[in-house]
């Protein structure tokens, strides 16, 4: 079986007030497939918002190795899904 | 319901620059807050002409977060610092709680039916036929409708064979259940204060972000600022939808705020539904059909200014906030009283009634939160604590419910008004012309009740969810069984 596509999504009550609450319910929006090919985590505020210049604006999230900024469900959703593909071809 | 769109987001970054002026001792550049958030040779966000209008719009927000109507402004060179002084300074306070920011307001459509270029300028012409008005005209080949005499009926979408004629709405009042937002001479949108009952959907509604509440935050800093007196919050029951956090956590982050104590409502609804039990009995005994419930002020403003039939039958028990503020008041007699809310109306509610000093929505609590660079992740409050279970207030059914596990009379059967909107604004009415045998009538103006609140930080799904995390008590087992 190959390794989960790790979703991790920041806990900092900047990234949550500035929309990040919306993947509270990313799961939900993942089908089934998708959804037990991924490991949904939180992560301690890593600080990019304090170079928002250098990584863009909040809310953070990261699809593996793939920092996203201005998050929302659908770039999420997207970047899962081409993880989860580029993992297939391996 | 709050949403997190570009506009809630602009809303909140503004919120977090004040609070991180005042907390810095820099009041005095708040006139460099627009000037910040749209700097020189960038280009504006594509909704707005540009960089000079978007400033302007982020200047009257900063006036209405300094708690000024944007309507009473009198000097266009009056700086927002002079605003914040005259804020802190208590001297005047305008009409309403929500506030419309007409640069912002670009004053939607003129008529809510407009001729799409699907129309084939047909010969038969129905639309023009059927229109009562004459409002409708024939030019270059199609049909084109003045707004000057369109009185909005439909008959010509009706008429078009093509489906030609598309209905647009305008946001704002659309969602207002009440008609008391309505467009002036200049075509801006204006709120009727006679018709408000303040329950925030206009703002939620509007697309640019062009209504917004007039908020109380800077004496809430000033107040924390100067250790004259204990300051204290009540956190409304809604609180337990709004972060990935347990009561305690949040209850220990807002102390780390700078408040000197933190108290739940949930346990002012303990009184409120004891109390209210008592009063349903009584009433039902002296003959009176039913009792409505009187938590929701938008509900009780409502049936002040559009349903005065009810009147006899609302409720007369405290709220939840004026019981906790009460509570407060016992072990602080000189406490300054901040109720902490997902809630517009309760501003009003809150001038009507001595006891609680200042309001603050939950979306301040956040931003403040951010501003003070105060997370969860840092607290060591981690129990999950004590249940109250009249944290059910927050929950459409869930007032109905704690009144119900307090009441002894005669059967109890409850009605739930899930929402203040047109459809249950005419049950209603109906309600009270013909007879019904409903003895409790439970009312909330947001649907869901206020997990689904205006100034929530979180959409109505998200704080359903953290709330059946992390109130202890479960949404969904309310909505079906009541308590």
């Amino acid at each position: 079986m190959t390794e989960k596509t790790e979703v991790s999504i920041c806990f900092g009550t900047l990234c949550f007030i500035m929309g990040g609450s919306a993947f509270e319910l990313l799961s939900e929006h993942l089908d089934e497939e998708l959804r037990e090919k991924t490991l949904i985590r939180g992560m301690n505020c890593p600080g990019y918002c304090n170079q928002t210049s250098e990584y863009g604006k909040p809310p953070f999230v990261k699809v593996n190795n793939t920092l996203i900024s201005e998050a929302n469900l659908q770039k999420v959703i997207t970047a899962v899904k081409k993880e989860v593909l580029h993992g297939a071809d391996k | 319901m709050a949403q997190t769109n570009n506009a809630t987001l602009i809303r909140r970054e503004i919120i977090t620059r004040l609070c991180r002026l005042y907390a810095e001792n820099r009041l005095d550049e708040i006139d460099r807050i627009p000037l910040e958030m749209a700097p020189r040779n960038t280009t504006a966000h594509n909704s707005r002409c540009c960089i000079h209008k978007a400033r302007a719009i982020i200047r009257y927000r900063i006036m209405a977060l300094l708690g000024f109507n944007v309507a009473d402004e009198t000097d266009e060179l009056e700086t927002l610092y002079s605003y914040a002084l005259r804020s802190l300074a208590g001297t005047d306070r305008g009409k309403g709680v929500l506030t419309v920011v007409d640069e912002a307001c670009t004053s939607c459509v003129k008529s809510n039916y407009t001729v799409s270029n699907l129309c084939r300028g047909c010969l038969a012409s129905h639309c023009m036929v059927t229109c009562p008005k004459q409002a409708i005209t024939m030019e270059n080949g199609q049909a084109k409708i003045d707004p000057a005499r369109c009185v909005g009926c439909g008959l010509c979408q009706d008429a078009c064979p093509y489906h030609a004629i598309i209905y647009v709405p305008i946001p704002c009042e659309e969602s207002c259940p009440v008609k008391a937002i309505y467009r002036n001479a200049q075509g801006i949108e204006e709120i009727d204060y006679e018709k408000c009952i303040h329950c925030g959907k206009c703002m939620v509604a509007c697309p640019f972000g062009a209504i917004m509440y007039r908020s109380q935050l800077i004496h809430v800093l000033h107040q924390i600022a100067k250790p004259a007196k204990p300051v204290v919050a009540m956190l409304a029951p809604a609180v337990c939808g709004q972060f990935r956090a347990d009561y305690t956590a949040v209850a220990d982050a807002v102390k780390r705020l700078g408040f000197t104590d933190v108290f739940e409502v949930a346990e002012g609804a303990v009184l409120t539904a004891r109390h209210e039990a008592g009063e349903l009995a009584a009433h039902l005994e002296s003959g009176r059909e039913f009792l409505t419930t009187s938590c929701c002020p938008a509900w009780v403003e409502m049936a002040h200014k559009h349903l005065p039939k009810f009147l006899p039958d609302v409720s007369e028990t405290w709220s939840p906030m004026r019981y906790s503020a009460s509570m407060i008041r016992e072990k602080y007699p000189d406490a300054m009283v901040v109720f902490i809310g997902p809630c517009v109306a309760k501003q009003a509610e809150a001038l009507k009634y001595p006891g609680v000093d200042f309001v603050m929505t939950f979306e301040e609590l956040g931003s403040l939160m951010i501003a003070l660079n105060v997370d969860f992740q840092d607290s060591d409050a981690s129990v999950p604590g004590e249940v109250i279970r009249e944290r059910a207030f927050a929950i459409s059914g869930g007032v109905a419910g704690a009144v119900a596990q307090y009441y002894q009379g005669e059967v109890l059967k409850p009605l739930v008004i899930n929402g203040i909107n047109k459809k249950n604004i005419a049950l209603l009415r109906k309600l009270s012309a013909t007879k019904h045998d409903y003895n409790l009538i439970e009312v909330m103006a947001c649907e869901g009740g206020c997990l689904s609140g205006p100034a929530g930080i979180s959409a109505p799904a998200v704080a359903r969810k953290l709330f059946n995390a992390r109130s202890g008590i479960s949404v969904d087992q309310i909505a079906i069984t009541g308590f």
